[in-house]
């Protein structure tokens, strides 16, 4: 690669110098701080809340309860989910007031705000509020919750189901079923995670009389999603609503969407007249900021005697915790459906989503927000479809591929895929990891007393169809003529200064420093996606470079005037306009900075497009080494294949990849979120208790690229951001069963903690023995 | 976070003194397990005295057959001190376990002691090597120091002061770190001793504790593969989400077989 295109990225020095701009960091004269009290039950009717001793302690300004939140009518959160099931019924959103009103329903539910003088302050008046709960009995687990006599969170959600939707041929598929020569079948879980982001949730918000209208400083993954939600949730007109978005510190989905507090801060404000801060601690994190995952998943797959899949039928159960998120259902049900099929031509295809409230913290998108647990079902199926019929697992993949000459492949569900060449990434991928010589290492690490296994994934996501129909990029030039890229998006650690510049600058043929961006601007009147399911350089990226394209354009007229040359006469080439027989230039930048101060900038301009979905993949194989004494799983090997279509930067790319896998080997070996069954208490709400991946445990990954331009925007990228993740749990989670399968396991369902995969050693040997 | 006083201890007395004036006061010595505990409001001292600085505290030293540890000692100088390498490797090493690079270079010896968290390593080496506790006021022999889970012998306003340990022929450890917390989830230390064989598990179960059956294995020599079959009750044993009882059982039974390897390496 060229050193450009590994550039270091253009942030980072600002980042880890700390000098970013996080929301904590943002204050506004004359703040108040808030604090929130929750419930430290899973359910239970509040009988009485008496505010007042709070009201008495020092520095404390006003409480504010769920009696406000009712007054303000801030209870109903937008949700994106929109499409109804074929009986027509569509998603059934239960009421959740900003602050809890009448009923709490997950442990760390807000029961009422704090407004001080100091931070500590509110916090150390929360003990002075009194609530009397009654409680009510308890439902943590999805499955649990959709039966008979469960606990009902709400009343308007009979049997906690809130939708029910299908989708495929149920009747092509057991037809399918019954000629299929076998059928393997499984169910897996994609447990519950706690997506941790380093910067931890934050606001500031104001409120001005006299027009109003609010000021928000908070985190977020760009400001057109934020502000239309925030707008639906509060009622208030979105030109009363100002956006000042800086940096973010991670957010994996989680910073996406609107949350209570936020709703809370704005009734305080506006009723106190002061802007109000709010910062959380990890341990409220740990409690009220959405979880991830959380997903039952039952799967069949029928094939014919030659291993040719015939159909496949799938059942998901999807827990959304206490109260509908505005990103979780869509991240479970319409996320998954439109890559049912992984990689294969499967011809008949069937899946059902049921959509479940428990008494847990309510969850939303999260790193692949469904793509990687589609992705899972279907590689563990294939995997055990391949141990069924004892053929070799990259053997069975080859011959159920979707063929080179099938794109665009429409499948059975919702997906039209982009062409891939998966065979060519399984190849690639089976070289770089030595599939083949695998026995050795195997050999060897039992002579270590070590169980090793191999395991592999073959996947794909759909990605980057955005919420808004079009994006567009503005570029300006500044007082002094500088250029200036304007986008919605807002990166939380993607690196958008650096590709997105190197984007415009390559374009141009002008140097990536002459170009700055500007993500998330208040006040530019342009439209376009928030940064969230791989898309924002397919997507903003793409209008960067269509927007540099007419830049050039737009140029030659005021080149052609400054040559003293007609518009035909000038020729561009990196960077500068000459008259075709090479006597006169004018440099792009320097012409730009000849009209500086002109209002507006003749070379102002906004460009746009609209980008389809398109969709990455990749051949992931992973090396696990098990002790069978004490269960520990050590990712031994691991190597990565993806097409992300064309890259920008290869450092970038693969620093998402590195993340993506890291953070899949997190939900596979460590993180494990625990509600107690009976008090659905969480018992795992702290890094002590909550093992988040290390950075040893995912060391060196083998990566290489096998891209296949992609059709559907100019640039030719896929997206990578959740690749990893998606590839990552099954060839994980595959690489362990296989180094277990010898001793008779079958089944393994994550996260394999020492203790859990120890425990199915136990039970596999004590078997043997009888 | 609840008000309270800070307050610096001049000397060992002065400390003495303030505790015993201020009966609702903290002592602090490199606070990692301290401040945690405040902020999560589990504790409201009147104030907090600080003896992490203490000149009377600090020091490493070997004095004929015994090794002596300041109790202010901090986790990162005992496990890059050349002296304790020399005479107890394991006992640095152990040191060198300890939470992470930030704790190491806070927390102290004396302070893990005190708070006998029965999942600390500490423990296990005083109580293996058969050490003795130094406080202000007397000298307390391991076995009677720990008395379950954050229980000690201490008194009111008793500092421990240093830990002397016998130096032993032989000496390891062998800890499987909780995956989250890096706490030991078990913890085995073997000793060689003038008095026998001794063996301390950590992390466990309630509290520090003597592997009765292993000493007694072991007494009839030290050879490796002697506790391979032993098997550990876990009736006692702690259990919780992370982990049931049978599993830090086995973790016992297999750190004890691998501190045992590394001592007969």
């Amino acid at each position: 690669m060229s050193e450009k295109h590994a550039a270091n990225r253009r942030e980072d020095l600002r980042l880890i110098t700390g000098r970013g701009r996080y929301s904590s960091d943002m204050n506004l004269p004359g703040q108040l701080h808030a604090s929130f009290l929750r419930c430290d039950c899973a359910h239970a009717e509040i009988v009485a809340i008496n505010a007042k001793p709070a009201l008495k302690r020092p520095g404390v300004v006003a409480v504010f309860t769920g009696e406000d939140a009712m007054a303000a009518g801030y209870k109903d959160f937008p949700n994106l989910l929109t499409f109804t099931n074929r009986a027509g019924a569509t998603l059934i959103k239960p009421e959740r007031p900003v602050i809890a009103h009448g009923r709490v329903r997950f442990v760390g539910e807000t029961v009422a705000m704090v407004v001080a003088e100091s931070a500590l302050a509110a916090q150390d008046a929360l003990d002075a509020i009194e609530v009397t709960y009654k409680d009510l009995p308890v439902v943590v687990d999805a499955e649990a919750a959709l039966a008979a006599g469960a606990p009902q969170l709400h009343t308007n959600v009979p049997g906690n189901l809130n939708f029910e939707w299908d989708t495929g041929d149920a009747a092509a598929v057991e037809q399918a079923f019954k000629q299929a020569a076998h059928i393997t079948k499984l169910k897996v879980v994609s447990p519950r995670v706690v997506p941790s982001p380093m910067e931890p949730r934050a606001a500031v918000i104001g409120y001005d009389t006299a027009t109003d209208s609010y000021d928000v400083y908070t985190n977020s993954q760009g400001i057109i999603m934020m502000r239309w939600q925030f707008a639906a949730l509060t009622g208030v007109a979105e030109e009363k609503l100002r956006f000042h978005l800086h940096d973010v510190g991670g957010s994996f989905g989680q910073r996406s969407a609107v949350y209570p507090e936020h709703g809370a801060l704005m009734i305080a404000a506006k009723k106190l007249g002061r802007p109000v801060k709010w910062v959380s601690s990890r341990s409220e994190g740990f409690l009220s900021d959405s979880h991830g995952r959380s997903l039952i998943m039952a799967g069949e797959l029928a094939m014919d005697r030659d291993g040719k899949f015939l159909a496949a039928r799938y059942n998901f159960v999807c827990d959304m915790g206490a109260y509908l998120t505005p990103t979780g259902t869509a991240s479970h049900v319409r996320n998954p459906a439109i890559c049912t099929t992984g990689v294969y031509k499967i011809p008949a295809l069937y899946a059902n989503f049921r959509v479940a409230m428990t008494n847990t913290a309510p969850i939303a998108a999260y790193r692949g927000a469904g793509r990687p647990d589609i992705a899972y079902v279907v590689e563990r199926l294939v995997d055990q479809a391949a141990v069924d019929l004892k053929i070799d697992r990259a053997e069975l993949r080859r011959r159920n591929f979707i063929p080179l000459n099938e794109f665009p492949y429409k499948t059975p569900t919702m997906g039209v895929y982009e062409a891939s060449d998966f065979n060519g990434c399984l190849a690639k991928a089976l070289k770089a990891a030595d599939w083949d010589g695998f026995a050795v290492r195997r050999e060897a690490a039992r002579k270590r007393g070590k169980l090793r296994g191999i395991g592999l994934s073959t996947t794909i996501e759909g990605t980057a169809a955005g919420m808004f129909p079009k994006d567009q990029i503005a570029i300006e030039f500044d007082a002094q003529g500088r250029l200036e890229v304007f986008t919605v998006a807002l990166s939380q650690g993607q690196g958008h200064e650096t590709t997105f510049a190197q984007v415009v600058a390559d374009t141009l043929g002008v140097d990536a420093h002459d170009v700055t961006l500007r993500e998330s601007v208040q006040g530019k009147n342009i439209a376009g996606n928030h940064t969230g399911g791989s898309r924002s350089l397919v997507g903003a990226g793409s209008i960067c470079k269509v927007a540099a394209q007419k830049l050039i354009e737009q140029a030659r007229p005021l080149a052609a005037e400054a040559l003293e040359l007609e518009p035909s006469q000038v020729e561009y080439a990196k960077g500068v306009f000459s008259a075709r027989d090479g006597t006169k230039s004018v440099g792009l930048l320097e012409l730009a900075k000849k009209h500086a101060g002109k209002n507006p900038h003749p070379l102002n301009l906004v460009a746009e497009g609209s980008v389809g979905a398109t969709f990455p993949n990749g051949c992931h194989v992973a090396e696990v080494e098990i002790d069978p004494e004490t269960g520990v799983s050590e990712i031994a090997a691991y190597t990565a294949c993806d097409d992300s279509g064309a890259v920008i930067n290869h450092a970038i790319v693969e620093g998402q990849v590195h993340g993506g896998v890291a953070m899949g080997a997190g939900q596979v070996f460590g993180e494990r979120v625990f509600y107690d069954p009976a008090s659905g208490q969480l018992l795992s709400g702290s890094f002590s208790d909550y093992a988040m991946p290390r950075a040893g445990w995912v060391r060196n990954i083998n990566i290489s690229e096998h891209p296949v331009i992609s059709k559907v925007n100019v640039l030719g990228a896929k997206g990578v951001g959740e690749a990893g993740c998606t590839a990552s749990l099954s060839s994980l989670v595959t690489a362990a069963l296989d180094a277990v399968r010898p001793l008779g396991i079958q089944h393994l369902d994550m996260p394999l903690t020492a203790s859990r995969m120890w425990q199915v050693i136990q039970q596999a040997q004590q078997a043997k023995v009888k | 976070m609840f008000q309270f006083s800070y307050l610096k201890a001049k000397s060992l007395a002065d400390a003495a003194a303030l505790a015993k004036t201020n009966p609702d006061a903290k002592l602090m010595s490199g606070g990692m397990t301290l401040l945690p505990t405040l902020k999560q409001g589990l504790a409201q001292p009147s104030h907090l005295i600080d003896i992490g600085g203490l000149s009377e505290l600090s020091g490493i030293e070997v004095k004929g057959d015994t090794l002596i540890i300041g109790a202010a000692t901090r986790h990162y100088d005992v496990a890059s001190s050349a002296a304790v390498k020399k005479a107890i490797p394991a006992l640095a090493y152990l040191a060198s376990l300890i939470g992470d690079p930030q704790v190491r270079n806070r927390g102290t010896l004396g302070g893990s002691v005190a708070n006998n968290d029965p999942a600390a390593d500490y423990p296990a080496a005083v109580l293996a090597l058969n050490a003795k506790i130094i406080t202000n006021r007397r000298e307390i022999a391991a076995e009677d120091f720990f008395q379950g889970m954050f229980a000690t012998a201490l008194e009111e306003g008793e500092i421990i002061v240093k830990i002397a340990f016998p130096l032993p022929k032989h000496a390891a450890y062998e800890k499987f770190p909780h995956p989250a917390s890096g706490y030991a989830m078990a913890g085995v230390f073997i000793a060689e001793t003038t008095s026998g064989v001794r063996v301390a598990v950590t992390g466990a179960g309630p509290g520090v504790f003597r592997w009765s059956d292993a000493e007694a294995a072991l007494a009839k020599g030290l050879k490796a593969g002697v506790l391979d079959k032993l098997k550990v009750a876990a009736d006692d044993l702690n259990e919780d989400f992370h982990a049931t009882r049978e599993y830090r059982a086995n973790l016992v039974q297999v750190m004890g077989k691998r501190a045992l390897q590394k001592l007969v390496a």
